[in-house]
């Protein structure tokens, strides 16, 4: 569990930003592997329904999942900026997320990347570990993938 | 440097030297004249000792040092094989797999010295005649090995050794402090493996009683195993030279040691005169021990490596019987490829395959010339050729796994009090490497439930009229596809009643249902969770785990158990496993516009069935096909999508297979049959059941390969 929490006391971390709905997120980029187009999905029966279904990706079957739905956001709509981020994690393997779009990299130093408490009611609010400040004074929301990823029975 | 980037070597040999002598042990039960299992078991004991040493781990040294002892001597024929001395050797074996156990777990050997087993084995030592000498302590021993200092062939070497300036100031600061400054030339055995292993312990060694200043070749090349047979050293110590060519000497197949202590005033002319001409200085200052010219002489053979692996039995052998004596052991040529390579090598073939799947897709799109058809054809051919011989890479005898099996039927034999023998046929069949490392747990609980709830005990097999030793069977063998183990025994049979009234006590049939059970129902009840039907239980088995975890591994393996038994006259369990769990054939199927594959091999027929064929019988749809009642199972219901066909159609009908039992799958559209390539679908999704994996078509979609063994 420790391995997906980002090591705030060393330095600078990066972070891509995606959209998700209204809203911007940053994924550290030490578990991103690859950031693909939006392409057929095979839909996988008797799964959670925040699990879409598999991809090929260069001969590798991967599972994709809608971090909106997870969230409890409406469902994707997928668009031409739509992208899937496959995400590489010990824990479970390969693991594809759906996202509205990437923007951008950016790089935090520790003293921009403010820690949350854990209190809030909101769902969607749980998957975030931090908050990170931009030197124009933008915020995007850390996402905890740890969290995000978590097997859930009830969505 | 290391000696961990050696320990899987380690592991592996010492697996293979001890199953060696497991079984040379067993025949030594059986026949203990005869000389060649003697020197097996002999080789095999030393091989072990040598490594044990070279990795350090001194207990195990220590054990298999008086084991080989008791070899010698039995060899010698000093001291004559009983079943006493068969069965503190078993222990002895069991305390060095434990100690191997250790080491692959933790890279130490843990602490336990098996000081009683150390002493029953001198014990059996001092209790043969007098006139021998017990014990060559181990001293003295590997002194005999390295005692041949004067037939080095580079003695004197290190006298060619060159220094700069800087190197020969410090030597002569060490002399001026009142050191000594040897040069040293160590010479390994022509026999030994691992070279780089024995240079770094002498370099260990040494380290323990100064500093090496200078190495010949460099520590580097010592380290990549750069170099002959010998190496040399100028070494500055506080100790006198024999003590350090002793130190050097302690470490095993190094054949000698050839050293000289350098005053200032040579160190000038070595390193003016690079090579000098005079005769090299002789010192040899380590103490000539007698040795029994037996130990010198097994010294001097070249140590098998990993020969002992008995050589694949052709026929059908009788493990309990005697093997014919004069059976020389055949080196198995193996070569060990890391089981990743092979996972590489297969991936390839599967994209190979991905190609050829999407040629054939192209060329189905628009008519072509006929030759492009024809290197189709030649790819196909080609592909299949290359997926054949990669799996038969991948394929290993179960030999590995079933060749525990004597031994383990031999010990449960004495602790069940039953006489009993193990038959085994069909050892060399072969089996995916990743099948055969996990079928040893089943057929060992299947063995075990064998010898203890099959066979009956001596008396009860007098009293009913058969032989007193019950016979156990393993049987082995290729069907089509597939590769068949069974475990016979010839014992009582499932006692059915029994099975019933337990099955009923623990809940699990009511009274009711229980009496309209087929024999054959009640023997499937036994590979429930939690059923035992030993009345007692045992050591051996009967702890209400197992037929259920026997079960769930090996269809875990996709294969299938089954079993057959008959009262009084013993039980049969039949598993049934692939030949290979990477490439299928299967059937393309259409559900709802979606893809599914349905694996070849459990497919019956296909049906074309009316809507007015299906009848309902308690409240389920079946069909009524040539004088069978087949249950149907309407996929596009089970996989939660709407079927495309309307109700008024024909029903497209796959017949699937589990066992002897049957149901027909109702498909929108058959697509035809593909060689496809299993992928997992990833540790992420675990919930989907009917799913066992996913492909990847010609056009690089996915489709989902149907478990249809978890419809029933």
């Amino acid at each position: 569990m420790e391995e997906l929490k980002v090591d705030l006391e060393n330095g600078t971390t990066q972070f891509i930003v995606v959209t998700l709905g209204e809203e911007e997120y940053g994924i550290d980029i030490k578990y991103v592997d690859n950031i693909v187009r939006m392409q057929n999905i095979t839909r996988v029966p008797k799964v959670q329904k925040y699990l879409k279904g598999v991809i090929n990706l260069r001969g590798e079957v991967i599972p994709v999942m809608s971090i909106r739905i997870k969230m409890g956001l409406e469902a994707d709509e997928y668009s031409k900026s739509t992208r899937i981020i496959i995400l590489k994690l010990e824990q479970h393997g390969n693991i594809g997320v759906i996202v509205d779009e990437v923007q951008e990299v950016v790089t935090l130093e520790s003293s921009q990347i403010e820690k949350i408490a854990y209190d809030s009611k909101e769902e969607r609010d749980n998957f975030i570990f931090a908050i990170g400040k931009y030197e124009n004074g933008g915020l995007i929301s850390l996402l905890d993938l740890n969290a995000v990823l978590v097997e859930k029975e009830s969505v | 440097m290391d000696v961990s980037q050696y320990l899987e070597i380690f592991l592996d040999e010492t697996k293979e030297h001890l199953q060696s002598l497991n079984t040379e042990i067993l025949n030594l039960e059986q026949d203990s004249e005869n000389a060649d299992t003697i020197n097996e078991i002999f080789r095999a004991a030393h091989s072990l000792k040598g490594m044990a040493g070279t990795m350090g781990y001194k207990r195990m040294q220590n054990l298999t040092h008086d084991m080989e002892n008791v070899f010698s001597e039995v060899r010698n024929g000093t001291i004559k094989v009983k079943g006493n001395l068969i069965d503190i050797l078993f222990q002895c074996l069991d305390a060095l797999e434990e100690y191997m156990n250790t080491i692959q777990e933790t890279g130490d050997e843990g602490t336990n010295d098996n000081e009683p087993l150390i002493k029953l084995l001198n014990e059996i030592l001092d209790s043969k005649g007098e006139e021998e000498k017990p014990e060559a302590p181990p001293v003295e021993k590997e002194a005999s090995q390295s005692s041949g200092g004067e037939s080095l062939g580079g003695e004197g070497k290190w006298q060619g050794i060159k220094f700069d300036d800087t190197q020969k100031h410090v030597l002569k600061e060490a002399i001026k402090q009142g050191k000594h400054v040897f040069g040293l030339t160590v010479k390994v055995q022509e026999t030994c493996i691992l070279k780089a292993a024995r240079a770094f312990l002498v370099f260990k060694a040494l380290e323990e009683l100064g500093e090496v200043i200078i190495s010949n070749p460099p520590v580097q090349d010592i380290e990549d195993e750069k170099f002959d047979l010998d190496f040399s050293l100028i070494f500055i110590s506080d100790s006198p030279l024999d003590k350090v060519v002793k130190a050097a000497k302690s470490v095993s197949e190094i054949e000698g040691v050839d050293g000289d202590t350098i005053g200032s005033e040579k160190l000038d002319t070595l390193a003016e005169v690079p090579q000098p001409p005079k005769a090299p200085v002789e010192a040899e200052p380590s103490p000539k021990p007698v040795v029994e010219p037996q130990i010198v002489e097994t010294v001097s053979q070249p140590a098998p490596q990993p020969v002992s692996q008995p050589a694949p039995q052709p026929a059908p052998i009788k493990v309990a019987e005697k093997k014919a004596p004069v059976s020389k052991p055949v080196v198995n040529r193996t070569v060990r490829v890391d089981i990743e390579k092979l996972d590489v090598l297969m991936n390839l073939v599967s994209e190979l395959i991905i190609a050829k799947n999407s040629l054939v897709s192209a060329s189905g799109a628009e008519r072509s010339a006929s030759g492009f058809n024809e290197h189709i054809e030649y790819l196909e051919s080609v592909t299949t050729n290359l997926h054949e011989s990669v799996m038969k890479v991948r394929m290993v005898p179960i030999e590995s796994v079933v060749n525990k099996f004597p031994r383990m039927i031999r010990d449960l034999s004495k602790k069940l009090d039953k006489k009993m023998e193990l038959y085994m046929s069909g050892e060399e069949t072969e089996l995916d490497r990743t099948v055969v490392d996990e079928i040893g747990d089943p057929l060992m609980h299947l063995l075990r439930n064998a010898a203890d709830h099959g066979l009956e005990s001596g008396e009860i097999r007098k009293e009913r009229g058969k032989p007193e030793v019950g016979s156990v069977f393993l049987d082995a063998y290729q069907d089509g596809n597939n590769v068949v183990i069974e475990v016979r025994d010839d014992g009582a049979g499932i006692d059915t009643d029994a099975v019933k009234e337990k099955a009923i006590s623990k809940g699990l049939i009511t009274p009711e249902q229980g009496e309209g059970m087929s024999e054959q129902e009640v023997v499937n009840l036994l590979f429930h969770a939690g059923f035992s039907t030993a009345k007692t239980v045992s050591d051996v088995s009967g702890r209400g785990v197992g037929l259920d975890v026997v079960k769930s591994k090996i269809e875990s393996l996709s294969g299938e158990v089954e079993v057959k038994s008959k009262k009084g006259v013993g039980s049969t369990w039949t598993i049934r496993l692939p030949l290979t769990l990477a490439i299928i054939q299967a059937l393309m199927v259409d559900v709802g516009g979606e893809k599914y594959a349905i694996s070849l091999g459990s497919i019956q027929t296909i049906e074309d069935i009316m809507p007015s064929d299906i009848k309902s019988v308690q409240n389920k749809e079946v069909i009524h096909l040539r004088g069978i009642v087949i249950p149907i199972i309407r996929l596009n219901e089970v996989l939660d999508i709407e079927s495309k066909k309307k109700q008024e159609d024909n029903l497209t009908v796959v017949i699937v297979k589990k066992g002897d039992r049957m149901a027909g799958l109702v498909v929108d559209d058959l697509m035809g049959q593909q060689e496809i390539v299993i992928k997992s679908l990833g540790k992420y999704i675990t919930k989907c059941k009917i799913i066992s994996g996913a492909t990847i078509l010609g056009d690089g979609e996915v489709a989902l390969i149907l478990d249809t063994n978890a419809l029933f």
